[in-house]
This record gives C-alpha cells, structure tokens and sequence, in this order.
C-alpha cells in the first residue's frame, strides 16, 4: 500500500483497472471500426461513432520512449519524489501516447527512441498502474 | 473562411490600462479590475456610460483546491460590467484555455457585427493564498483517474517532455533555455510595474537553479501574481476622434487539439501540427507574412513555448529557435532583432496569460513604449500553446 493517489473507476473504466489489478493491460478498442484508444470518449475519436461500444483488449505493451522528465517536485500528497516519468509511443498502436513511470529509477541513461515495455505499480490491494521498464537492449 | 479577414484593420485597440503586478495583495480583484478598467477607459477618451461590450475570459489556472469567488479570486465580464455601470448591450466570457485571444476574438466579433460600439476586454489573475498547485486529493474521479495516478499532474510535467524530446531532437540544452530566461527577466527588470522590477538574473543564475522537472526548473516558468490588464477596442471610424494612434487587428487565429489523449498530456508534435495550420490561417487572413512583422510577442509561460512559436509562426526553421535566440535573434537590444520578450513577457512580469504580449504590441505600435520604444509598423502576440491558443496580428498602418 503506498500513499499515492489512487483512480475511482467509473462505468467507461472499470474494465482497464480491472485488469490492470492483474498486470494486463487491456486498452479500449471501438467496436465500428476496429482502432484503440485511449483513455475511451463518448465517442470513437477515428471514426466519430457516438456508439463507440468500446471492448477492452489486451495489446502487447511494448513501445518506444518520445520524452521523460524526472520529477524532483510534484503538486501531489502522498507523491514521493524523485522519479522518471515517460511518454511511450506504444509499437503496434502509435497513435496512442501513454505516460507512465519508468521503473529503472531516475538515473536511467535514456534515449529518444530506447524500447520500453509495460510494467505495473501495485498501489494498494485493489489497484495497480501501468509503468514501463527499459526492454532488454540485447 | 479563407482569404482576407473580412474585418481586417476595421477594429481598433484605443486605450488600455493595467495595474501594478504584485506577488500577492489584500485587495479583493473586482477592485482592481474595477479601478484599472476606469483608466483604461479615461485613457482612451471615453467615459463608462459608452463602454457598451464587455469581453473577457475568468479562468483561474490552477491545479490546487481553490473555490473561485467572481469579484475577489475571478473577474468576469458580468462581474465588471454589473459592478461599473453604464448600459452594457453585449457581454460575454470566452470558455477554454487560450483565454486572452479567445475573449479577444469576442471584443472583435462583438465590434465587427455591430452588437457594441465600444468594448472593454479584460483579464483579471489571482495568486489565491496557500500553496498555487497543490492538491491533497488522494482519489481522483473522471479525466483524471487516467493521470493522477502515475505521479502525472499538473501542467508542467507535459510541459518538461515537450521540452525534453525538443531538447533531445535539435540540441537544444538549459543553456538556450537560459537564454529565453534571461531576455525575458532583463526586460521585465526595466518595467516600473513589473512583478520583477529591478531584479534581472545572469545565465549563471539560472543554470544554478536546480531543474524541478528535467530540464526546467521553477525560473523557466511564469510565478503566480495578482494583475489585471484592460484593453478598449472600437471601430476604426470610431477610432479616429480618440486621442491615442489607433491599433488595428489585422488578423486573428486559433489553435485546437488535433488526438484524443489523456488529461493535459500535450506533446510537441501535436503543437507543431496545430500550430503550422493555425500560423498558415493566421499569415492568409491577414495579408502579411513572418517578414513583414517588425515585432513577435510571443507567449512564454514555460520557456520552450518560446522555441514553438517562432518555429511555428515562420519566424526561423523548425527545430532552430534555440540557435536564432542565442545568436540574438530576439535580444531587444539589438535594433534588427524581433525584440520578442521586449514587453517582458510571462517571465518576466508574472503570470499575466498573455497580458504583456498584446499590452507590448499595443504600445510599440502606438507609439507609446517610451524608452523601449522600437520602429513597429506591424506586430504578431500569440497566447498559450498552439494546439489551444491564438494568435494575433496588429498594425498602426491599416492601409
């Protein structure tokens, strides 16, 4: 259990926290044109349905680093710092952009581009969120 | 719409007023709105019972647990025009995030259909007491439920990767940053009213100032303040028998998010995207282009947006700005240089969201910069990221 902020899933949530409590990252995928997203809209933000009737998937959570910064201060309680947070460009969804922690710690040697993989943060008995580790350079 | 602005240099800005900017004050906000929207108005020749539109925009752009109170932590266009008189026909406040270019556009469309003759634009900020940003939520509900978590909160944490990946792609390293920094806080130090009067910072100053999100640190962006600035705009028939040289809205154009992401997650890319389509839009409508321009007031509440906007607007290549900057391609004291940070800007005023951009271009262009004063025909502002603000035109040579 750490003192971090935690999500209140919501009907348009439940699923992805569900099955991020078991270190699956399923994201929402449309079910009238076939193209994930994320976080899920009223609508499908690629073909505009406004029955979007998203279905949560499991994608394989590998992507590439497009930015960091190390957080040595943060406007949240509960929050310790310092840590790395990433921006990921996921391999086989580009058009989706996560942000999540990097678990190799902030003194991670990091370049534009280096292979990322997802990873989970357990937060509380409840709750994990999706993180990224550096995939093996070799 | 394509081609010409149908109301290119048909609006005027004739006076302005602004208060002292100060960290903080016990001075409820309405009251200074109230006593700076008065000296605005005196000083374009009017008097309150002719200011008929009132524009403006309220926001409180903080991720702290503050409660907006209208007339003591906001100022909206209800608030003002209530609360000075007079017999408002037309009164409205722009809802999004480029709030100062927005609530613009408003005060010239309000002008251009002929729902007021005279407007009075305003925008009013805070700096509540506590902590600015903090936020002691431990469950965070709705949009963001998908950023709270990780740690990600808060505009600058977006902002830093912005800057980084720009940083990691162009060479760009805290010693250009330290360039942007030190311009705008070197002209912000010869502004009587400003926040930082009297106090410019060295390069060594800055890179001694340890980074808060890699690479920028709490110097590379703007400190929260209590200010208010007023603009009065008219017609420009209308203009002509007031006592200042009219300043002319050549053009205006806005920005929006182009991918569906999560909360505040603003990338470089998607601010170069959007801001090519709003700079080709903005060049189109108003008749001129990046070398007609004598001065760029580019909005700079976090420094890399500097490098964005100029790369944006055509100002230099993309993935250059860095190098156009230290090689004094904004220095406002060199005569030839685009002056960019002239007026101060965000760093060097306080958080004034764009305020100090358009208050410089009205001033240069008016003719009334005093000591600063530069040879300005025509000028560009631009207010918050391209993929959310605007950006605007403005001419003392409306031929």
């Amino acid at each position: 259990m750490t003192g971090r902020p935690l999500p209140v899933p919501d009907e348009t949530s439940a699923p992805y926290w569900a099955a991020c409590a078991e270190h699956v990252l399923k994201l929402p995928r449309c079910s009238n044109c076939g193209e994930f997203t994320l976080p899920p809209d009223v609508t499908c933000p690629h073909c505009q349905s406004p029955e979007p009737d998203f279905k949560f998937e499991p994608v394989s959570g590998r992507g590439k680093l497009r930015s960091w910064t190390v957080i040595r201060h943060s406007f949240l309680s509960g929050v310790e710092v310092p840590f790395l947070l990433v921006d990921v460009q996921l391999d086989e969804q580009p058009h989706i952009r996560m942000v999540g922690r990097l678990l190799d710690g902030p003194e991670a040697q990091l370049h534009i581009g280096d292979a990322v993989t997802v990873a989970f943060e357990d937060l509380s008995p409840e709750f994990a969120v999706p993180a990224f580790t550096l995939a093996d350079a070799s | 719409m394509s081609g010409l602005f149908a109301s290119h240099n048909r609006i005027a800005i004739v006076g302005y007023a602004h208060s002292e900017v100060v960290r903080r004050t016990s001075e409820p906000l309405g009251i200074t709105a109230l006593r700076t929207a008065r000296a605005a108005i005196e000083d374009a020749g009017l008097t309150p019972e002719q200011i008929d539109g009132f524009t403006s925009s309220a926001l409180l752009p903080s991720s702290g647990e503050h409660a907006a109170q209208d007339g003591i932590s906001v100022v909206t266009s209800d608030w003002l025009a209530k609360h000075l008189g007079g017999h408002a026909h037309y009164v409205a406040g722009f809802q999004g995030i480029g709030q100062l270019t927005g609530s613009l556009s408003l005060a010239v469309n309000a002008l251009a259909s002929g729902a007021a003759d005279y407007v009075l634009l305003h925008r009013a900020l805070h700096n509540p007491a506590g902590k600015y940003n903090d936020n002691p939520t431990t469950e965070f509900a709705g949009d963001q439920q998908w950023s709270a978590p990780q740690g990600f909160f808060g505009a600058l944490p977006a902002i830093a990767m912005v800057c980084n990946e720009y940083c990691q792609r162009y060479g760009a390293t805290r010693e250009s940053l330290a360039d942007v920094v030190v311009e705008a806080r070197k002209n912000g130090a010869r502004l009587p009213w400003s926040y930082w009067h009297g106090k410019p910072i060295t390069k060594e100053d800055y890179l001694a100032e340890p980074p808060i999100n890699d690479p920028m640190s709490r110097l590379d962006c703007d400190i929260p303040v209590q200010g208010v600035g007023v603009f009065v705009l008219t017609t420009a028939d209308r203009a002509k028998d007031l006592p200042h040289k009219p300043v002319y809205i050549s053009s205006q154009a806005f920005g929006y998010p182009l991918h569906h992401r999560i909360p505040l997650h603003w990338t470089l890319d998607e601010m170069m995207e959007s801001g090519v389509g709003l700079a080709q839009r903005l060049w189109e409508s108003s008749g001129l282009g990046p070398a007609d321009i004598d001065t760029a007031q580019v909005y700079d509440a976090f420094s890399p947006f500097v490098y964005i906007w100029l790369e944006v607007l055509g100002f230099c290549p993309v993935g250059e700005a860095h190098r156009f900057i230290s090689e004094g391609g904004i220095d406002s004291d060199r005569p030839d240089s685009l002056g960019t940070l002239s007026g101060g800007g965000a760093i060097g005023n306080g958080r004034l969201h764009g305020l100090p951009q358009l208050l410089e271009c009205y001033l240069q262009l008016s003719g009334r910069a005093g000591e600063r004063q530069r040879p300005t025909t025509n000028a560009v502002m631009s207010y918050s990221a391209p993929h959310f603000g605007g950006a605007v035109v403005l001419t003392n040579d409306p031929a």
